[in-house]
Formats: C-alpha cells, sequence, structure tokens
C-alpha cells in the first residue's frame, strides 16, 4: 500500500515531469526546470490589476546570448516554489548567490560585492533618507538591462585573431561566448557607449527637474545635465565622441557604481582627488587645472565677467552672419530698384541699365 | 550694348565650384538658425514656444502609458521584445475594446491563456457552434489571403531545439464557414462595414446604445472559451497534423503536461531536487 501511495504521489509525478522535460528540445543549462515551457511564448502576459501591461516572454534565442545565459531561472526567482507559481509580487535580490562557480573560485557566484560599493555610494539606500527619495534612487534593473554580449571591437583585443587561436582547442559555439565574456569587461571604458551613459544618467533622473526639485537636491545638481551639455565634454559627447568624459569617467573609479557626493572624501570630484581623476585623460595636469569648473554655469550674477564674454561673443558670432546677410538682401533690393536683375549667365552676376545712370 | 566689351560665357567648372559654395553657405545658414532657436547649445529662441505647443497639446494619459512602458523594459530584464503589428484596420474587430491581453480573472491561468493569442484569433477559441454550419480551422493573414507559412509554433529548430523563428508573423489559426467547397471567415476585421460605423459613432452613443451595438459584435461568441484539452488531446478540434505542425510538435501539443498541471493539481510542488 505504501509503495502505491509513493506511485500516486505528487513527487513522482514532478520527477517524471521534470525527466520528460530535460529530455524536451529546447531545454539548455539555464532552464533546468523547463520554465521555457511557458515563458518561451511571446504573448504570455496580461494586463495587470494597476492597468499596466506584463510581458513574461523570455526570448530563448536572446536570453541563450545575454550575460545571464548560464544562470538557472531559479537562482534569481527563488520565490517561485510550485507550478503553475502565483503572481509574483517579490523584486529579484541580485545578491542572491547563484549556482554558478567562477573560474578559479570554488565560492558560488553573486553580486554582493559591487552591490555593498553601491549601497555605500550616493545612489544607496540609506536609512535617513526621505520616502520619496529612497523611490527615486535606482535599482540594479534600472540600469542594467541583462546586456548581450557584443564583440569588442577595440583594436588591442584583436576579436578575430585571438579567438582563432582558441578555436584550435575548443568548439567555436562554447569559447566565442567565453571570449565575448572576457572581453565584455576588457574594453577601456564601460561597454555602453558615452552617450548611453549620459541618456542613462539624464533621461527620467538628473535631467527630470521636476523629480530634482522634489528630492531637494543642491543647485549644481539641478543644473549638473544643462552644465554638462554646454560643456567641452558634453558637446563633444553630443557631437558623437567615444573618447571624450561622460557621467562615469570623472565620479566614478573602475567599479563605476563608487559614486559619492564631492564633500565625501573618496569621492573622485573631491578636490582632493581632481588632479587623480583628470589624469586618467588629461596629459600634465596641475593643482590650477584641475581648478577648472567642468559644470560651469555661466549666469551674470555667479561669472559676470565670462558671461559679459559669452553674450558679446554672440552679438560677434551672430552679427557678423546676419551682417552679411543683411547687406547682400539690402545690396539685391537696391540694385533691382535701379532695373538691374540677377543673370548667372555670360560672365557676370547683374546684368542690365542702371536706371540712376539713365537719368544723369 | 555699344561699345561693351564682348562678355564670355563662364567655364563650366565656375557653376560647380559656385554650387558647392551656395551648398554651404545655406548649410551654415541653416545651422546658424538651428543653432539660434532650438538648439541647447543657443540661446534657444523658440525652444519657449515649442513647449507651450507641446504642452497644450500633453495627455496625462499618455504620458503614463510611456513611462510605464520604459518601466517595464526595466521590470522586465529578459528583454522587452517588438514585434511587426498589423495595421489598426486589419486587425480582428475585438481589438476594438480587447488588447493582445484579453484575460485577467482566473489567476492561475489568465497569463497562459493570453499566451494564446500568439497562435489564434479569439474566435477560435470562443466561437458558438451553430447547428447545420460546419466550421473548420485555417492559418488566417489578413494580409496574405492563402497564406503557405511555415508558421510559428509549428515545428522546432533540429539543431537549437528552441520553435523555429518564421518570415509569416502575421497567420493565426482562425475558424472558417464551409459552404460547398468554398470558406467563409467566420470573424470580423475592423475594416468591416459594422466595425468601421461603430468607431465612427461610438462617441456619440449612450451607454446602453454602446452596450446593444456591443451585442451585436457578440453574436456566436461564447464569453467561456474551450478547455484545454478541446484542442490539446490526440482528437481536439484542431488538426495539427493538416495544419502543417511537424510530427514531435504535435505529440506536444498533444500530450501538454501545462494541460494536466492546470487542471488536475491544485498546487504543483516543485522539490528541491537541485539544491546543493
Amino acid at each position: 500500500m505504501e509503495f502505491i501511495k509513493i506511485l500516486t504521489s505528487k513527487t513522482l509525478f514532478l520527477a517524471i515531469f521534470l525527466l520528460f522535460s530535460f529530455m524536451a528540445p529546447g531545454v539548455d543549462a539555464a532552464d533546468k526546470e523547463n520554465c521555457l515551457m511557458c515563458h518561451k511564448y511571446r504573448q504570455i502576459g496580461r494586463i495587470d490589476e494597476k492597468g499596466r501591461k506584463r510581458s513574461y516572454f523570455v526570448s530563448e534565442n536572446i536570453y541563450a546570448n545575454a550575460v545571464h545565459r548560464n544562470v538557472p531561472c531559479r537562482d534569481c526567482h527563488t520565490y517561485i516554489d510550485k507550478l503553475p507559481h502565483d503572481p509574483v509580487t517579490q523584486e529579484v535580490n541580485c545578491a542572491n548567490e547563484c549556482h554558478i562557480k567562477p573560474p578559479f573560485s570554488n565560492e558560488n557566484f553573486s553580486h554582493k560585492k559591487i552591490i555593498d560599493v553601491y549601497n555605500r555610494s550616493v545612489h544607496g539606500s540609506k536609512d535617513d533618507d526621505s520616502a520619496e527619495l529612497k523611490a527615486a534612487k535606482p535599482y540594479c534593473k534600472y540600469c542594467h538591462l541583462n546586456p548581450i554580449y557584443t564583440r569588442v571591437d577595440e583594436q588591442r583585443i584583436a576579436f578575430e585573431e585571438t579567438l582563432s587561436r582558441c578555436l584550435n582547442c575548443h568548439e567555436r559555439k562554447g569559447v566565442t561566448q567565453a571570449y565575448k565574456h572576457i572581453t565584455h569587461r576588457l574594453r577601456s571604458k564601460t561597454s555602453r557607449s558615452p552617450q548611453e551613459i549620459v541618456q542613462l544618467c539624464a533621461k527620467n533622473c538628473h535631467a527630470d527637474l521636476v523629480l530634482m526639485k522634489k528630492l531637494k537636491v543642491s543647485r549644481e545638481s539641478m543644473e549638473a545635465v544643462k552644465t554638462y551639455n554646454e560643456s567641452i565634454h558634453g558637446k563633444a559627447i553630443g557631437l558623437g565622441s567615444q573618447t571624450a568624459a561622460d557621467c562615469v569617467s570623472c565620479h566614478a573609479t573602475s567599479s563605476i557604481h563608487d559614486i559619492y557626493k564631492k564633500d565625501e572624501p573618496h569621492a573622485t570630484v573631491n578636490k582632493a582627488n581632481l588632479v587623480k581623476t583628470c589624469k586618467q585623460c588629461h596629459e600634465n595636469v596641475t593643482e590650477r587645472f584641475a581648478q577648472i569648473d567642468v559644470h560651469s554655469e555661466i549666469g551674470p550674477h555667479e561669472k559676470p565677467f565670462l558671461y559679459s564674454v559669452n553674450v558679446i561673443l554672440g552679438f560677434v558670432f551672430y552679427g557678423s552672419v546676419f551682417s552679411l546677410i543683411g547687406l547682400a538682401m539690402l545690396e539685391s533690393y537696391g540694385r533691382r530698384k535701379d532695373g538691374i536683375s540677377m543673370q548667372i549667365v555670360r560672365g557676370t552676376s547683374w546684368r542690365g541699365e542702371s536706371k540712376r545712370k539713365k537719368s544723369k | 550694348m555699344p561699345g561693351e566689351p564682348k562678355r564670355l560665357e563662364h567655364p563650366k567648372s565656375v557653376y560647380v565650384i559656385g554650387f558647392i559654395f551656395k551648398i554651404i553657405t545655406l548649410s551654415v545658414l541653416i545651422a546658424v538658425i538651428y543653432q539660434i532657436t532650438f538648439s541647447p547649445h543657443g540661446p534657444a529662441v523658440l525652444v519657449p514656444i515649442k513647449e507651450k505647443i507641446e504642452e497644450s497639446q500633453k495627455s496625462a494619459i499618455l504620458d503614463e502609458v510611456r513611462q510605464q512602458e520604459e518601466y517595464e523594459k526595466h521590470r522586465h530584464f529578459h528583454h522587452v521584445v517588438e514585434y511587426p503589428q498589423l495595421p489598426e484596420n486589419m486587425r480582428p474587430v475585438c481589438y476594438i475594446c480587447h488588447s493582445d491581453y484579453p484575460h485577467s480573472k482566473n489567476k492561475k491561468v489568465r497569463a497562459m491563456l493570453n499566451m494564446h493569442t500568439q497562435f489564434f484569433v479569439c474566435e477560435t477559441c470562443h466561437i458558438e457552434e451553430q447547428p447545420g454550419m460546419s466550421v473548420i480551422y485555417k492559418w488566417y493573414n489578413p494580409l496574405n489571403e492563402n497564406p503557405k507559412g511555415p508558421f510559428f509554433g509549428t515545428s522546432y529548430d533540429t539543431e537549437s531545439g528552441n520553435l523555429v523563428e518564421v518570415e509569416d508573423q502575421f497567420s493565426k489559426i482562425s475558424p472558417f464557414y464551409r459552404s460547398g467547397d468554398k470558406f467563409k471567415s467566420a470573424i470580423q476585421i475592423q475594416d468591416s462595414d459594422l466595425a468601421q460605423d461603430y468607431v465612427k459613432v461610438r462617441d456619440k452613443l449612450t451607454p446602453e446604445q454602446r452596450d446593444n451595438v456591443k451585442k451585436k459584435f457578440h453574436v456566436h461568441i461564447k464569453a467561456k472559451g474551450h478547455e484545454c484539452k478541446v484542442c490539446h488531446s490526440r482528437n481536439g478540434i484542431l488538426d495539427f497534423r493538416t495544419l502543417g505542425f511537424s510530427a514531435n510538435r504535435i505529440i506536444d501539443l498533444e500530450q501538454l503536461n501545462i494541460k494536466g498541471m492546470v487542471t488536475k493539481y491544485e498546487e504543483f510542488y516543485i522539490p528541491n531536487l537541485f539544491s546543493e
């Protein structure tokens, strides 16, 4: 009887189910429990109680090329313990340990270290933060969108040459991904373009002046995006430069997440650290060079001299362009009035007999 | 004019040089005008007017919807993939009121039910059979009268094991009424006369009148769709073979585990088989 009970138990049914799941096509390492059996369909989703569209679709092909491709679903979605599972109300905790052992380590992988760095930074949630500030502070997924590996085209990486050497011993499919994984972090800067970094920091956050005002940030922070766009760095990035400084270049070290207020001693933009920060790109940086205001607000009250020069230069620039146009127009008007018309053939621009000369 | 020296034609190269200079001058002028009017790097003299116009056309609902779509990209994390959409007038009439996610009541299966909208039109599941009318199911594509496939979901990629990606993004299984040798579509698209008329006048109708018209759209439509097994079984109403499904895909669809989980078991716990 006991045996029959076991036979009919859900556990045995589950074991058989999982066995068949593994045999089913399309199941790879990350999808041990065959979650994609349901989640591979693009229309799986719903409109939630608040009217928001929720898509639960996970594209097999995209996920297989994303940086989390080897992480089993339930390593992140730890709260799922039954099938079909209940509506998910919990957020994923990126500090969880997942069952991936990095090379040269026996410890399970976790983002905990970088999250600790982040939590100490200005963006980390603090106990004395107001509720509004806590809600506005970015969380992991705000900036990180499970990126797809991209080939690093920087010259020093020599992608094709090095990969072709790997292929002497390793299979293409596996080693290509592994090579992309390594080179992903070997870029001179972040894997995002400076334009993407500026966009990320500005959009919906630092450029949202209503939000910034609500959070009672300093005047410098309120104007940070505007003054950056007006600076030489901002203009270069705006024109497509890939080497000029973006937000992260100056405000964080290579760990990217350690952004602090400038008064904090370990802030890269603290007065004591500015020379070192500028030296990342500029040669022969002196204390005086480091004093140059990067987020410079050139207003009549803040910097009257610079403001005056700026206004005068504006007048000179616009004045010269529009004066030339005005003169040309005035000349055309006068000549036409005088009976001379413009022709572009036969050796001259203006042809005809002047009424003035005639009357003389 | 008498006495005026004979004028010569300019060489052709002069016209080319002149044209290039004119283009450069025009580009500089356009750049200066942009700099002075809208550019964030200039005095932006017209930006307040632009903002005023945008402000007058602002919709709180639209803003919120766009913001939510942006947040959804972050919440989702697994990449929100954009797929081509049918033009509004070619969609079935159901889409005037319902979206691709019409099911919301049954917490356990609503997302799964919505998943099916990728594969068939609403009527395939919600059609009310009528005596004397024979219904058959075929692939239907409003942009192609005779879709040949391959259709999404019908076969697996032998190498990756994933469902094969296909070019045809719009074909869905749809009911047709058989009339002799001919088939008549059992669905209406938004281009149909009734739908067009409704869209034209719906804002002028009272709520009661609107309800009346909606009834017209729901003739021969039942509120509760088919049970899973009506399609997911060996003798289901969908002939997967005729519809072009591969042999192993048919087996998976006919013996679908999900169907059993939803219908037989209240809860289906994952034991700690994999915990280390």
